[in-house]
């Protein structure tokens, strides 16, 4: 996607920058889910959720199944944070200088 | 705004997404693909129902920790196997790639063969090309409103179908049918077979070619491997232009071959015009080879203006397939599969551990003897139960001996745990620390076999 043109173009308008903010959610969602998934398998491959629980300082029971899920939520929670700053600080100045400027 | 120049120009940052309407097709690539789809999706559907050696013969089994694949038993121990065939996909898809482009997503692909059964579907319920154009934008009257009701029964069946086995390869098949059918089943069971399911239906049904252009990473990266050399769809300029019909055409004095047919766009999956050359939304289908063939033979011209063919070779250069490169990945590929194989049917299906105890150095037996105390720990990686032997070497008559009831037998994915004694004479083992080995291997198969290397505590007084 090209980022240039959005300074450029003085009719950039408030439901683009929306769209674009929208766009790169969907990306972060997406791009931490397929890796949330990769890291998911390398790491239970090595890593038994159940020895994993034994082993951790909190008490609560859970199961293998519950272990699973529970790992995968949170690598793709991880994984979305660092999407989602990566696409703010990437492209948050220049859409609101784009919006600063657009009806000079 | 006197001139173009200062008029604002609308950007287009996104194009408005038009719904691709795919004519169908027959040819000789279009049977390839078809035979792919019968292949893939058999062996998807059909698998969890095939037992082996008295379990399902494919099945993840992530609470137990253990896959069946045939019969071949995977614990996570096996991790490196896993690791391995990650390296093999990745050279297998870097090998095709330079070869002949996108094979992968016009024939393998899950994203194209599901694409392609909802489509088969769609044409089944709404009828072809122009038939689904007519009724999407008429009105909503009852020949519609059934047609898209029969299109969507179809397709929801299929798709919860399609996660019902999904689910099956991780949960034994017949097990989950029962919970089906007597309504019973467990939370993440219901969870995965809906999310799955959910999953074809919105991406085989409604995102389809916007798949492959917005999500699929191997899209973006896949130009990077494509060099002149690489077989890729193209159609060829210097022939078919210019491209004229009708009666420009007849009145024409040297026409182009192609007649402008726009059937190579109407086939097209994901809506593109190959004659403006090789685009990266182009998956590959060849569906627009086999629709200009057939085009070309109708209007008796040579066949292959779209056609499989290399960069260097359209601009008109020598063309050699086999370059280095695509030998070098190959012998590359080669040796990683037969190491593979080699690793997969030479392993022991012994996980044999040997921890020496901790609250002693040696023992002493008699005037002549010592032994050291272990805790062997044996983990039975195979598909049957197996019974054990040990024995020990590296220095002169050591003995080894435990205390079971009935010898070491361990059923499988069983782990079993003795303390073994190791003796040896005092005269032999005379330094302070040796190293030895000690073997495990199975009864009825010695091949099968563990070799553990320890510390031994000698006699040095
Ligand atoms: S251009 Fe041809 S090969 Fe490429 S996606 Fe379209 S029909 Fe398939
Ligand atoms: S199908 Fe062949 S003849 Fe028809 S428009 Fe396409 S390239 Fe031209």
């Amino acid at each position: 996607m090209p980022t240039q043109p959005i300074t450029a173009n003085k009719d950039f308008n408030e439901r683009q920058i929306k769209r674009i903010f929208y766009r790169r959610l969907g990306i972060a969602i997406w791009v931490s889910f397929l890796v949330a998934a990769v890291q998911s398998v390398v790491f239970f491959a090595q890593f038994d959720p159940a020895y994993l629980n034994e082993i951790a300082s909190i008490t609560i029971s859970i199961g293998r199944w519950q272990g699973y899920a529970l790992g995968f939520v949170f690598f793709w929670g991880f994984n979305f944070i660092t999407g989602l700053f990566c696409g703010v600080i990437m492209a948050m100045p220049r859409t609101k200088l784009a919006q600063r400027t657009a009806h000079k | 705004m006197s001139t173009n120049e200062t008029k604002p120009v609308e950007l287009k940052l996104y194009k408005a997404h038009e719904k691709v309407y795919p004519r169908e097709t027959k040819g000789r690539f279009q049977f390839k693909r078809k035979l792919a789809v019968f292949v893939l999706l058999g062996l998807f559907y059909f698998l969890p129902w095939l037992d082996w050696g008295g379990h399902q013969a494919v099945l993840f089994d992530l609470p137990a920790r253990r896959f069946y694949i045939f019969g071949i038993t995977l614990w996570p121990q096996d991790f490196i196997f896993l690791a391995l065939m990650l390296i093999i996909a990745a050279f297998s898809l870097f090998f095709f790639t330079a070869l002949a482009g996108r094979l992968w997503c016009g024939f393998a692909c899950p994203q194209t063969v599901w694409t392609e059964v909802f489509i088969w579907m769609e044409q089944l319920t709404e009828g072809n090309r122009n038939k689904r154009m007519k009724l999407d934008k008429g009105p909503w009257n009852f020949n519609k409103i059934w047609r898209k009701t029969a299109k969507q029964a179809m397709w929801i069946t299929f798709a919860l179908w399609t996660g019902f086995t999904f689910v099956g390869f991780f949960t034994p098949i017949k097990e989950l049918a029962v919970g089906v059918w007597t309504w019973n089943l467990g939370p993440w069971e219901t969870f995965w077979m809906f999310f799955y399911g959910f999953a074809t239906y919105g991406n085989a049904g409604f995102l389809r070619e916007q798949v492959c252009l917005y999500m699929c990473p191997y899209a973006r990266f896949q130009g990077a491997m494509f060099d002149k050399e690489t077989l890729i769809i193209s159609y060829d300029v210097a022939r078919g232009e210019p491209r004229m019909r009708g009666k420009t055409r007849r009145e024409a004095e040297n026409p182009g071959d192609c007649i402008d047919c726009t059937m190579c766009v109407q086939v097209c999956p994901t809506g593109i015009d190959i004659r403006d050359g090789l685009q990266y939304e182009c998956i590959a289908c060849a569906a627009c080879i086999d629709a200009c063939d057939e085009v070309m033979e109708t209007v008796g011209l040579p066949k292959g203006l779209i056609r499989y063919t290399t960069e260097n070779s359209l601009a008109g250069k020598e063309s050699r397939v086999f370059r280095p490169r695509i030998i070098i990945y190959g012998i590359i590929l080669t040796l990683l599969l037969s190491a593979f194989g080699y690793a997969l049917f030479s392993r022991s299906t012994i996980d044999a551990n040997v921890i020496p105890d901790r609250n002693s150095f040696y023992r002493i037996v008699d005037a002549k003897r010592i032994e050291n105390v272990y805790n062997l720990k044996i983990m039975n990686k195979g598909p049957v139960t197996a019974q054990y032997q040990v024995t020990a070497t590296g220095l002169d008559g050591l003995k080894v001996d435990f205390e079971t009831e009935d010898g070491l037998t361990a059923e499988p994915g069983e782990l079993i745990s003795v303390p073994i004694r190791i003796r040896a004479d005092r005269a032999v083992a005379n330094k302070k620390i040796h190293t030895i080995k000690v073997i495990v291997n199975e009864v009825d198969n010695p091949n099968n076999s563990s070799t553990e290397t320890v510390k031994y505590f000698g006699y040095d007084k």
